[in-house]
């Protein structure tokens, strides 16, 4: 990479940079408010109160009544602890879970285990062209013994998005049944009726938070079988010393979420796919409906890593399947579940787009695209 | 009662007539540079053994790190001791009770010629003093312990555990070689085994960024701060091989690719060479492992050089390949997923016997000649150092 050069950072699904304010809030927080929130000292009451705003704040942001909060690391933890933690905790009331084939690995990891060490019988949906599901699908693949649905609200590779709302309204005809949302992509990037979903999550650095940190916000009504015992934290759920910074950041990334202007980006979006039904063997994978967040689109003639690569070396920075392996032809099992051809879904590039970037970034991006594609073999 | 030296045997070195001297001063100086953290360590430099005095260092670090250097074939520890008989003999008696086991022998040797009792009689003396105060039972074919005892004109030595050393000669004795180093399994563990026989290596590796990755770099420092257990200091020189590979595409036909890449990497390696005063090419070839490695496309490609190319892994299986990558420990490296110049621009067919006509042809079609200058004059060089 030429250090001269502008960076263009359009890899915003796999993590954002952090915000300013987000990072004050942290030293902050940890310089003074560094007690341990679960000591009976006066320190450790203030602060028991600090991750009590926290949490009030984060529901307040969901606009949610009912729901709680329980802080973890990731959102890979949250889907673990949702996914593993609901299904061994009721698994006496059904064994069937229902999810489908473009989810993230670690919702589909969760179910694999599920199916192969404890018994459940585990019904995956197939999307449609467009990378969605339907609630009617949902509904014909629900039964007296279904406990689980996990459906995304937007795919992190092409940025479809589903009915969560609809799906929401045929799972709570089921009384055992309960809904959990990968939500990770989505918060601030859609619209979405939180107080229908029994269990979703946040990711903190994809919303421009700290990485290792994340929530799983449930309905008050539920209970887990925690993944990790030992002091007994966040109702026993969750042991682990509860971070009053990580609580205290989260609460303020989400809140800015849900303020930023999706018309600025649905700008960029429009010029980007616009450039890019322009350019000789692109094909585009994201349609109009989804999120204006992430363009995915696949190289019919070229490999999709040694473009990444040159591109890399030129300061922008875009995703493909993932790091490429000579040995092991990566390839996109969610482009490929949009019924598109191997080569298609081997060649895949995701441009991910924050409130950071700007339509100098999308032009910059378009030309050296095109650059990279007239040079290489 | 604790061993005080360590005794160091140099096995094939003890062969080679007049240049053993000078072997023994750069295996000494190789030792030495590769204890230089232990500082209170003290060197005795003889023409059969170099000893180590300990002056109380943990010796298993030091031998641990000795067992990498090449041109030691064994290594033992050992106590240093006044050579009188009953002296001897309590010392002996009080190490063999260090030991575990069943069964005993004791092996003699009167390196000293003037030492008035033969060894067949220090041997009896030894053991039966053993026999006496021990539960121990002699076993001469199979012993649990075998009890070393060396008399030499400075004193006696006793020692009852010898460790493997690396073997080979020591790192620099045998010159300077050029050695291509992609980054897989097998590249590596040829430069080992070059070390291991006394050269030194410099490496050239080929990057044709953006078909390979960046990582691959990171990787090949990973690959090389391995290798400096043996050599302290490589050179890497990375050659941008871009354009010549695009070149090679544009005018043969995607069959004799391979072939034609591999002739402009070894033109590179042995001008490199040359340049470098290297005396000699290497590579981590394996005879029939891959197209460009039959002894067909072997012939072709090494037509392009009159330097002499050693091809230390050229008969290794595979499998013992990775078992010595793993023993130097750049297994787990090679492996990481980075695309290097080798796989991105395979060819489905590619020729396993190439003819030397055809190749003659595809190159007359451009003025590579000029592309290798210009690759050569931008080079990229790297050093790894041991990091102390």
């Amino acid at each position: 990479m030429k250090d001269n050069n502008k960076i263009v950072y359009l890899d915003n699904a796999a993590t954002t940079q952090v915000s300013d304010e987000v990072v004050a809030l942290f030293v902050e927080t940890e310089k003074t408010n560094f007690a341990n929130p679960n000591s009976i000292h006066a320190l450790g009451i203030k602060n028991a109160k600090n991750v009590q705003i926290a949490k009030e704040n984060i529901l307040k942001s969901f606009r949610l009544n009912k729901h709680k909060v329980v802080l973890t690391s990731s959102a890979t933890e949250a889907n673990n602890l949702a996914i593993k933690g609901y299904c061994l905790k009721y698994s006496n009331r059904g064994k069937h879970i229902i999810t489908t084939n473009i989810e993230h690995p670690s919702v589909l990891e969760c179910f694999n285990q599920l199916r192969d060490h404890f018994g459940f019988n585990v019904t995956i949906l197939e999307v449609d062209s467009k990378g969605c599901v339907s609630a009617s699908q949902v509904k014909e693949a629900m039964g007296k013994d279904t406990i689980l649905i996990s459906v995304m609200a937007l795919n992190n590779e092409i940025g479809s998005v589903n009915p969560i709302s609809e799906i929401a309204d045929v799972v709570h005809t089921f009384p055992k049944a309960n809904l959990h949302v990968d939500t990770t992509q989505a918060i601030g990037k859609i619209d979405l009726d939180y107080s229908k979903i029994d269990m979703f999550v946040v990711s903190s650095h994809k919303i421009h938070g700290l990485k290792g940190s994340g929530a799983l916000i449930y309905k008050s009504s539920l209970s887990f079988l925690p993944l990790l015992s030992g002091g007994g934290q966040e109702d026993g759920f969750r042991s682990s010393t509860v971070s009053v910074a990580n609580a205290s950041t989260i609460a303020l990334a989400i809140k800015n979420a849900f303020k930023e202007d999706r018309n600025v980006i649905a700008e960029l979006r429009n010029k980007l796919v616009e450039g890019l039904n322009a350019i000789d063997g692109v094909e585009l994978n994201s349609d109009e409906n989804c999120s204006s967040y992430i363009v995915n689109f696949s190289l019919s003639k070229k490999k999709a890593s040694v473009v990444v690569e040159d591109l890399s070396n030129k300061g922008i920075f875009v995703s493909s399947v993932s790091a490429c392996n000579s040995k092991k032809e990566p390839y996109s099992y969610v482009v490929k579940a949009l019924g598109k051809s191997d080569v298609l879904a081997h060649n895949t590039i995701r441009v991910s787009f924050s409130k950071d970037n700007t339509l100098e970034d999308v032009e910059i991006f378009l030309k050296e695209l095109k650059n990279t594609l007239e040079v290489i073999r | 009662m604790k061993y005080d030296h360590i005794m160091v045997r140099f096995g094939e070195l003890s062969t080679k007539g007049k240049n053993k001297k000078e072997f023994i001063r750069v295996l000494a100086r190789n030792i030495r540079n590769a204890l230089s953290s232990f500082s209170t360590l003290e060197y005795i430099v003889r023409l059969d053994h170099i000893y180590i005095k300990l002056n109380d260092n943990n010796p298993d670090e030091i031998i641990g790190i000795l067992q990498g250097i090449s041109g030691i074939h064994a290594l033992s520890l050992v106590l240093k001791t006044d050579d009188e008989i009953s002296n001897v003999k309590k010392v002996a008696l009080e190490l063999i009770k260090m030991e575990s086991g069943n069964t005993f022998k004791v092996h003699s040797k009167r390196a000293n010629k003037k030492y008035p009792i033969i060894s067949d009689q220090i041997n009896r003396e030894v053991a039966g003093e053993i026999l006496r105060n021990t539960n121990l039972k002699v076993d001469v074919h199979n012993p649990d312990i075998l009890l070393s005892i060396e008399m030499r004109e400075d004193g006696c030595y006793i020692f009852t555990k010898t460790y493997k050393g690396a073997g080979g000669y020591p790192l620099g004795v045998g010159g300077k070689i050029m050695h291509m180093l992609s980054g897989g399994i097998d590249s590596p563990v040829a430069a080992y085994l070059l070390m291991k026989r006394g050269l030194r290596i410099e490496c050239i590796h080929f990057a044709s960024p953006p078909y390979t990755n960046i990582g691959v770099i990171e990787k090949l420092k990973d690959i090389l701060a391995k290798l400096n257990t043996y050599q302290e200091s490589i050179r890497l020189n990375v050659i941008p091989f871009t354009k010549i590979q695009e070149k090679i595409y544009e005018v043969a036909d995607e069959s004799y690719a391979i072939t034609l890449m591999r002739r402009m990497m070894f033109r590179l390696a042995s001008e490199l060479a040359k340049r470098r005063k290297c005396l000699a090419c290497s590579s981590g070839e394996s005879v029939g492992q891959v197209a460009s490695q039959t002894l067909e496309s072997i012939n072709v490609i090494n037509a392009v050089t009159n330097l002499p190319i050693l091809r230390p892994v050229i008969t290794y299986d595979k499998i013992d390949i990775i078992e010595l990558a793993r023993k130097i420990d750049t297994y787990d490296i090679s492996i990481r997923p980075y695309e290097d110049c080798c796989t991105i621009f395979t060819p489905k067919n590619p020729k396993t016997k190439p003819s030397l006509e055809k190749v003659l042809e595809y190159e007359a079609k451009y003025d590579f000649d000029s592309l290798i200058k210009e690759a050569l004059d931008n080079i990229e060089i790297i050093y790894s150092k041991k990091e102390d």
